[in-house]
């Protein structure tokens, strides 16, 4: 069911497209008091952008690879929003029919090829994705999402090196906003992201805006049609802020851990704050579409006991 | 096994090879990517020679990088391709366990059926010449525990030829195959392959009425060797199941075996404690445990790392006269048996095929 309005021009597709993703997301905070989704959810509220923006450069036939902070990618890339809703509800219905949750979300039909709980873990399936690209001479770039904590990981480091040796069609996406849960990056990191990239022959990019949906939409579309043209890897690394807590629908403010003058700051940059006339001119639409979503949720059934063993190998 | 030349025998080594060159040959998906199998040795020769006849897009040597290498290895699966990935020693794969137990495994149930991830690992357990504690181990109750896994043990190049085409045809899923590094050189009898139905099971592969001997890997061929013994020196006629699949054995044809005979010995290449051998005790006890006549029998490595020095490595791993002595003390129920047991006490001594190093 598509219910994207008629946009005035392509900043207010990109902005209609964050905005779903916000709504959705508070539409989760809502909900969760009343324990119908039982998932630890790890909103990207704040985070929005860079999801937009890469997804806007991509083809549904253009592999994507995500963590457990995805929602935003799904909706980006095109995944069924009822689906996901009834995912996170846990019901049959959901794309991963009850047994993903809100950490495993996967739209396949659209190039969502998995999301993982476990930090760095999809870096080498895109790279992999990539070297079967290759071999197989497909067309489609591969993108790999994660954060700044995932390149902390050894098989980060694996995958890069694989993918620069080789020449493989991926394009590493590293959303930076500072912290592993509550571990801030300078106690975790004794090199600069982009930097230590650029040690294997990548070429790379950071982007400091990442609240800024034109700015890394334009930026990815011109490294897209880069790493199309050479199919070899490229490296992007947004600079963001997360606006909630690591996992769950608080925050983290009041124990302490992060200011709120860096969250004002970040907010008062943020499109979705600030166009508060966009804000008005397409909220109805959206919730009108994520209404849609929960009653399709609220109304399907659970999975039975059939589904318990099936699927397994 | 045998050490004659003809034409119906095949050494394991040839029989991985001629899958590994069918796999190549026959699906353009396949690729084999590991660490050395482009090299002049290919993986104790199972691999030598596929590089110059397919390419180096088919046949990948890789960075010293387990845990990535496997999951670039499912990634590619995700994307068209069938990853044959190699570790020329299984302990080499527990660098990868985050992979194949976090992701590989979990791939296709939590995204609720939505992706497969048709995929072989090959690993070889090493025995014997010093191999010690991180060139021996025979991991295959780590895997099999974990729901999502096919793990496979080849016991014999007929195995191996029944096995690997049809894994690699017919299974999407992620499948670990244990071969044994002393069977490599070993030639073995070929029957006609077994093809009518799944190999992702279990083999009754001699029939008898007064013992069961579940067995795996190598230890099937001990099983064999230990019961024409026994047919010479006695009238102990033994009753012989291969696991092969650890992860989906046929658990109806060990009931059914042990219903017949009362008494189960269970011969498997690793530690007993929370493997083979206690998972088929635990099949036994749950399902029919009046169906034992005497208490069930195990052999398996002594509960240590694995010492390097032959004085205790002999020590280490259950031998020929071990495994005869448990089963005629068994089916006789007394020690004092009074049949000749083999005079061989070190399985090493006897498979002179394998000369080290590795």
């Amino acid at each position: 069911m598509k219910t994207h309005p008629v946009f005035a021009d392509s900043y207010e597709e990109l902005f209609y497209k964050a905005l779903r993703i916000r709504l959705f997301e508070e539409r989760i905070i809502d909900l969760y008091p009343s324990d119908k989704i039982q998932s630890p959810v790890h909103l990207s509220i704040g985070q929005e952008a860079v999801a937009v923006g890469v997804c806007q450069a991509l083809k549904p036939s253009d592999l994507l690879f995500c963590t457990y902070r995805s929602h935003a990618y799904y909706l980006a890339k095109g995944g069924n929003m009822p689906a996901m809703m009834a995912e996170l509800y846990g019901k049959v219905t959901g794309c991963g029919r009850g047994k993903a949750g809100s950490m495993h979300l996967a739209a396949p039909e659209v190039g969502l090829m998995g999301c993982s709980a476990v930090v760095a873990s999809t870096i080498p399936h895109a790279v992999g994705a990539a070297l079967a690209a290759k071999i197989q001479k497909q067309d489609r770039v591969i993108v790999a999402v994660f954060g700044d904590g995932a390149t902390d990981e050894g098989v980060y480091h694996e995958s890069l090196n694989f993918a620069a040796l080789h020449q493989l069609p991926v394009i590493f996406v590293c959303e930076n906003n500072g912290w592993a849960a509550y571990s801030k990056v300078s106690a975790r990191q004794a090199y600069s992201i982009v930097k230590h990239a650029g040690v294997y022959g990548i070429p790379t990019m950071h982007i400091p805006e990442g609240y800024d949906f034109v700015k890394v939409y334009e930026t990815f579309a011109d490294i897209v049609t880069q790493a199309q043209r050479t199919r070899s890897p490229y490296f992007v690394e947004v600079q963001m802020f997360r606006y909630m807590e690591h996992v769950g629908v608080g925050d983290d403010y009041r124990q302490g851990i992060r200011s709120r003058d860096e969250l004002e700051a970040w907010q008062a940059r943020d499109p979705l704050m600030i166009r508060k006339d966009l804000v008005a001119k397409y909220t109805p639409a959206v919730q009108s579409e994520i209404d849609a979503a929960v009653r399709y949720a609220e109304a399907s059934p659970w999975p039975g006991r059939d589904e318990l063993l099936k699927d397994v190998v | 096994m045998t050490s004659s030349n003809t034409s119906d025998v095949l050494t394991y080594r040839e029989a991985v090879f001629q899958t590994m060159h069918a796999a190549l040959r026959d699906d353009p998906r396949v690729i084999i990517i590991g660490q050395g199998v482009d090299d002049h040795k290919g993986i104790f020769g199972s691999t030598a020679g596929l590089l110059k006849e397919f390419g180096p897009h088919r046949v990948m040597d890789t960075p010293l990088a387990e845990e990535g290498v496997t999951g670039i290895a499912l990634g590619a699966a995700l994307n068209g391709l069938y990853p044959i990935q190699t570790h020329i020693r299984a302990d080499f794969i527990l660098p990868a366990m985050n992979q194949i137990i976090n992701l590989a495994a979990k791939y296709k149930y939590m995204f609720g059926g939505r992706f497969q991830v048709p995929m072989l690992i090959r690993v070889v357990i090493g025995r014997s010449w010093g191999q010690g504690a991180q060139h021996s181990q025979s991991l295959q109750s780590l895997f099999a525990h974990v729901p999502g896994l096919v793990v496979l043990m080849m016991s014999s190049a007929q195995t191996i030829l029944e096995s690997y085409p049809y894994v690699i045809r017919h299974h999407p899923g992620p499948v670990i195959a244990f071969e044994h590094r002393l069977m490599y050189d070993l030639k073995f009898h070929m029957n006609e392959l077994r093809v009518d139905h799944s190999p992702l099971t279990s083999f009754r592969i001699r029939t008898g009425k007064d013992v069961t001997i579940v067995a795996t890997s190598i230890m099937v061929m001990e099983a064999v060797r230990a019961a024409e013994h026994l047919a010479k020196y006695s009238d102990i006629d033994c009753e012989i199941i291969d696991l092969h699949c650890v992860s989906h054995p046929d658990t109806d044809m060990i009931l059914k075996s042990v219903s017949k005979t009362g008494k189960l010995v269970i011969a498997d290449t690793s530690w007993k404690a929370y493997g083979v051998c206690a998972e088929i005790c635990r099949l036994v006890c749950e399902k029919a445990p009046n169906m034992l006549k005497a208490p069930v029998v195990t052999l398996g490595m002594q509960p240590a790392p694995c010492p390097t020095a032959k004085s205790l490595e002999d020590m280490y791993y259950p031998n020929l006269m071990d495994l005869t002595d448990a089963i005629a003390r068994l089916v006789k129920n007394r020690s004092n048996h009074g049949i000749p047991l083999p005079d061989e006490k070190s399985m090493a001594d006897v498979y002179k095929k394998f000369k080290g190093p590795f």
